[in-house]
């Protein structure tokens, strides 16, 4: 592994705070996405059963 | 002319800066050779220039370096302009640390998009100008690698998260934590001090707690670093990122009064004596034709205002957090960029801090003015705060040339209500008084008595 030159210390901690991050980010975002698309589905079926004349 | 190296400008050895009386030039050197170029070649340096986010440079031709630069280690030698005047984060209002918190994200986001990235993000890199935050640092840009994390993410959290919490949540006073190290405001005294709701926000949670959680766990701990390198991608690096983005511009300062911040709307001047004043204060001060006014105890900006008119640049100071904060959302809607409003306690002004107390200055370091209006303080200075005639005197013949200062006697309102709750001392506090105290520093040139007042304005200048 490449080690990192760098004139201010970044922070261990700091640095595998942003990899637990990046994932919970990324997690939050792919339930958002399937929860956006569940809900859409929900709305179509909705609307279809607004639109089917009774 | 002699070159006069910047105090501060050691940390990074990628360049420094140095002064030729009022010309600025950054020296680049050849190790930052790489990085300067991509900053060019990737079209970064253009993007940020031509938005205004960063302070722009030009090259000076080898053949024109001065001789000490000859030889030293020097790739690049740019001239940058000269700023109105340098100011610290502990000094600016909600609005202006958030303003400057966003900019540096907002430059973070351009340099990933660009293939680079910030390698520091201290509050000091952003200073104000034109009336809007700029990055001064041209060298804090490096190449950015796929894989890594953000190495100057804790210092964005400890300059620029730390203190918008801290004064969000809990009180403005704590912006002065920033003062006390040019670190920052360590994260693990961040997580104590705000309220304990933080810890059910997935924002305060990631950024602060557990952040300091994580950063007492593992410092010092070379191996956990180097198990680190290479695993975030840059989707997810911009995701933090954008996560900060959103949530600094979530905060908001909580809405109060203070006592002076409504100073104008409740005083009891009437119109046409504000009025008079403010015609003294733009004949007199247009006699002077500063180049530089310091407008002390400037409440929301009203004189501020009238001075600018004939001031090259004008720093308003003020004690009242909030008043400078109404004031500096004012400045948003003028048609005028010249002035600068900062929080300052003149009776406990901003310290020098930093290595042999020289990186950082101290408030009377950052002058002299040309002008200084001293409206509606001296009251405040001497009976508010027990300072004698003599020692303002002396400090304000050190800080300008030129006075404009109003004197108020001990008989009006404002006088009578500090000294409701306390011994009448000040015995040498009469006109003469002050006359005599001003006069061992400065030759007075003009007095006049503000009509519908018992308050006089002078135009005093300095002796020396």
């Amino acid at each position: 592994m490449q080690a990192f030159l760098l004139y201010i210390d970044p922070g261990s901690g700091s640095l595998i705070l942003q990899i637990l991050a990046g994932g919970a980010l990324a997690a939050g975002m792919f339930v958002k996405t399937y929860w956006l698309r569940i809900k859409s589905f929900f709305k179509k079926s909705d609307n279809s059963s607004h639109n089917t004349p009774k | 002319m002699t070159a006069q190296r910047e105090p501060s400008s050691f940390r990074d050895r990628s360049g420094y800066i140095f002064y030729e009386g009022e010309k600025v030039f950054r020296v680049v050197g050849n190790s930052y050779k790489k990085e300067y170029d991509q900053l060019h070649s990737s079209g970064l340096y253009k993007h940020l220039t031509e938005n205004g986010l960063l302070i722009a440079h030009e090259e000076v031709p080898a053949d024109l370096w001065p001789a000490h630069l000859a030889s030293s280690d020097v790739y690049k030698l740019v001239q940058v302009p000269t700023l109105p005047f340098v100011s610290y984060s502990y000094e600016w209002s909600f609005q202006q640390l958030k303003e400057a918190a966003l900019l540096t994200v907002q430059i973070q986001l351009a340099a990933l998009a660009h293939g680079m990235t910030l390698k520091d993000a201290s509050s000091f890199n952003v200073q104000f100008s034109g009336g809007k935050p700029l990055f001064i640092d041209t060298l804090s840009f490096e190449e950015y690698e796929e894989g890594r994390p953000w190495v100057a993410y804790r210092q964005f959290c400890t300059h620029f998260l730390a203190p918008l919490s801290l004064i969000s949540l809990v009180s403005p006073d704590l912006r002065r934590l920033s003062q006390l190290s040019v670190e920052g405001i360590p994260l693990s005294l961040t997580s104590r001090l705000l309220p304990r709701k933080t810890r059910f926000s997935p924002f305060f949670q990631m950024h602060i707690h557990l952040h300091a959680k994580l950063e007492n766990k593992y410092s010092g701990d070379v191996q956990a670093s180097k198990k680190v390198t290479r695993s975030l991608s840059k989707t997810r690096l911009t995701a933090i990122i954008s996560h900060l983005q959103s949530g600094v511009n979530s905060l908001q300062l909580p809405v109060s009064k203070t006592e002076w911040s409504d100073y104008y709307e409740q005083f009891s001047y009437s119109d046409a004596s504000i009025e008079h004043k403010k015609t003294l204060v733009r004949e007199w001060a247009g006699e002077i034709m500063p180049a530089r006014t310091w407008d002390l105890g400037c409440n929301t900006g009203l004189f501020s205002e009238v001075v600018q008119a004939v001031s090259g640049q004008v720093v308003s100071f003020d004690i009242d957090y909030m008043a400078i904060e109404k004031f500096y959302a004012a400045l948003k809607k003028k048609p005028y960029t010249n002035v600068l409003p900062l929080v300052l306690d003149l009776g406990n002004p901003t310290p020098a801090i930093g290595w042999a107390n020289l990186e950082r200055k101290s408030f009377a370091d950052r002058g002299p003015a040309d002008l200084i209006l001293s409206l509606a303080l001296i009251h405040h200075l001497c009976l508010g705060n027990n300072v004698p005639l003599g020692h303002v005197a002396s400090l304000f013949a050190k800080l300008a040339r030129h006075l404009v200062i109003e004197f108020v006697p001990k008989s009006d309102p404002q006088s009578q209500r500090l000294l409701v709750t306390r011994a009448d001392v000040f015995d040498d506090y009469h006109k003469e008084g002050f006359e005599a105290a001003f006069g061992e520093y400065f030759t007075i040139r003009k007095r006049e008595l503000i009509s519908g007042t018992e308050r006089t304005l002078y135009l005093m200048t300095c002796k020396s």
